[in-house]
């Protein structure tokens, strides 16, 4: 047999057992030439155009998921950040912009459309203000319309006039998603160091120096790594590590192959593999289970940070090996709400911010999917923003801040959303203010790469 | 559906080689969809016999009984497919089953098999997986 038993029902397992699955095939489509100084023009080009490349889009990936046994669990598209091209419009203009995209998200049959976004690390344009202050208002009237506003990097420096604005605007978008568990804050991402061409929604966009149209992979499997560690059992931390890789390597594999097919039916050039474990909510797909079959004893425990660390550092060094177009966020996704073990580690109190903070330095992305009590005060809201932007400007890193203040919840109740977005217990803040460092506004400057200590 | 530049000029060569000087665009478009049919693939629309190779690899297993390597292997001679190689493993009661099929002179695709086969899994109450070569190979093969 060209291939051993073991290999073939290991393939098997993962994809029947442990939940191996490509989280998302995300087309990125370039809106740059879509402009007109007609608004009615302008959303006919948009809407055409997202048709135009994303009508087989749901089909081709359900066409790629029968051929290989693989389930892809999301296709979704990301745009270029509207603020871009659309920099000459006003509010009113931006909200209508974000109905349209709803509306072609929903004719292609997709969940979630990615790019309502602006990078603001340095300062605003005036269209930016704009289409920032329309964000309430966008995610609040459409569904599937995602947004990120990038306030940091490291390049650039912290932009904590930005910050503040975005605090407010969560504030306001938790009030006008009331009804609804302040839902609209799960679509809404402020960045430190975003990267261009990350597949996974709330954060995916099509970045400015991206070709036309391009298909980008995000792959998942916390399930398969789990098994592999705890199939590891007793061994010393260098034997676990290369467990570890030996695993991501096959799951970047298999989503490299996935991506190619997809992007080959559609004739569109192939971007890159997000390397990332993305847990959900459901029984074993679980970033923090796989931190407790390494050894913590729960999610928050001294050590945990290290763990983490090397299990972030294993799934990128194996998927640079198995791809050479490795990009978007790759590393280990520790978001609270969309991962079991996360939330029972809230709920116990064993994990904190602060704990989670810390982690964050060494993870993908940062503080993701965490609801706070509703009337949590914009100034703190804002304080923790400084704080993860200041991780991902140091480190050099992509961090990001996915703040729920869920509107009239206090601290230890529980929210559910229900599907991949899992349920949310609020967890205390400090009451400590921050209010007379943060309201300085102005600019953290940006740091300094040598005296590295 | 990609054709490599040697299949084209294979493609151009033989609509020479037929049409000689006294080709009409009707006669050439008749020769050239010919060559792609024989190629096993149209220019327009998606066929499923447009992924790299044939070979597939139909793994399964459940509790033994008597008949199911007869109703698989009945279903993949019914359309005509190829098995390359076959192995299987008995653990008490519980049978592993993997076998390297060729599809590529079937005249049925990927989709008509899994849906037989998924029938095959139902009447029998075990489990049939039909995936690609390709997985494997880029999975376990460096």
């Amino acid at each position: 047999m060209a291939y051993e038993f073991e290999e073939v029902l290991e393939t098997i397992r993962m994809t029947e057992i442990e939940h191996f699955d490509i989280r998302t095939v995300t087309l990125g489509i370039s809106l740059r030439d879509c402009v007109d100084r007609n608004l009615e023009i302008t959303k006919q080009k948009i809407y055409d155009k997202i048709i135009k490349y994303g009508k087989y889009h749901v089909e081709y990936a359900k066409q790629v998921e029968a051929e290989y046994g693989v389930s892809i669990a999301n296709k979704r598209v990301a745009v270029t950040p509207i603020s871009i091209p659309f920099d000459n419009y006003k509010m009113e203009d931006f909200i209508e912009i974000a109905k349209i995209l709803d509306k072609a998200a929903e004719d292609i049959g997709i969940d979630y459309i990615g790019g309502f976004a602006a990078l603001v690390q340095k300062g605003f344009t005036n269209g930016e203000r704009e289409m920032i202050k329309a964000i309430p208002y966008a995610l609040s009237q459409t569904k599937r319309v995602c947004a990120n506003v990038n306030v940091a990097s490291t390049k650039a420096g912290i932009n904590m006039d930005a910050i503040n604005i975005m605090s407010e605007v969560i504030l306001s978008l938790a009030e006008k998603t009331k009804d609804e568990g302040s839902i609209g804050c799960a679509k809404l991402v402020v960045y430190c160091n975003v990267p261009e061409d990350n597949p996974f929604i709330a954060g995916a966009f099509h970045g400015i120096s991206e070709p036309e149209v391009v298909l980008n992979v995000g792959i998942s499997g916390p399930g398969v790594v789990f098994d592999a560690v705890k199939e590891a059992g007793r061994c010393d931390l260098n034997t676990l590590a290369e467990k570890i890789k030996k695993t991501a390597f096959k799951i970047t594999r298999a989503g490299e192959l996935i991506g190619n097919k997809v992007a080959e039916k559609h004739g569109i050039p192939f971007g890159i593999v997000d390397v990332s474990l993305a847990p959900t909510p459901a029984e074993g797909d679980s970033i923090g289970d796989i931190l407790k079959a390494m050894g913590v004893e729960d999610v928050g425990a001294p050590g945990t940070t290290a763990a983490l660390a090397m299990l972030n550092d294993c799934v990128k060094k194996a998927g640079l090996m198995a791809s050479s177009s490795v990009g978007g966020l790759s590393g280990a996704f520790i978001p609270i709400s969309e991962d079991r073990a996360m939330i029972n580690a809230v709920a116990k109190g064993h994990l904190s911010i602060e704990k989670l903070e810390a982690m964050t330095a060494v993870c993908s992305v940062g503080l993701d999917m965490i609801a706070v009590a509703g009337d949590t005060p914009a100034t703190t809201i804002a304080g923790i923003i400084a704080d993860e932007c200041a991780i991902g400007m140091i480190n050099d890193k992509a961090t990001a801040v996915r703040i729920i203040p869920i509107y009239g919840k206090k601290v230890g109740e529980v929210y559910d959303y229900g599907g991949l977005l899992g349920e949310a217990p609020v967890m205390p803040v400090s009451k400590l203010s921050s209010e007379n460092f943060v309201l300085r506004g102005g600019k953290i400057p940006a740091p300094t790469r040598s005296l590295t200590n | 559906m990609r054709i490599s530049e040697e299949e084209i000029r294979k493609i151009a060569l033989r609509a020479i080689e037929e049409l000689g000087n006294k080709a009409t665009p009707d006669m050439v478009r008749e020769v050239v969809q010919k060559s792609f049919t024989k190629l096993g693939t149209m220019p327009e629309g998606y066929s499923e016999k447009d992924i790299s190779t044939g070979r597939i690899i139909l793994t399964s297993f459940g509790f033994n009984q008597p008949g199911i390597i007869a109703t698989i292997t009945k279903t993949l001679s019914d359309a005509k497919i190829d098995i390359k190689d076959l192995s299987q493993k008995i653990m008490d009661e519980f049978y592993t089953m993997i076998m390297l099929i060729d599809i590529s002179n079937s005249p049925k695709d990927l989709k008509e098999l899994q849906e037989d086969m998924a029938k095959c899994a139902e009447n029998l109450k075990v489990k049939i997986f039909i995936q690609h070569e390709d997985l494997f190979r880029y999975m376990h093969r460096i």
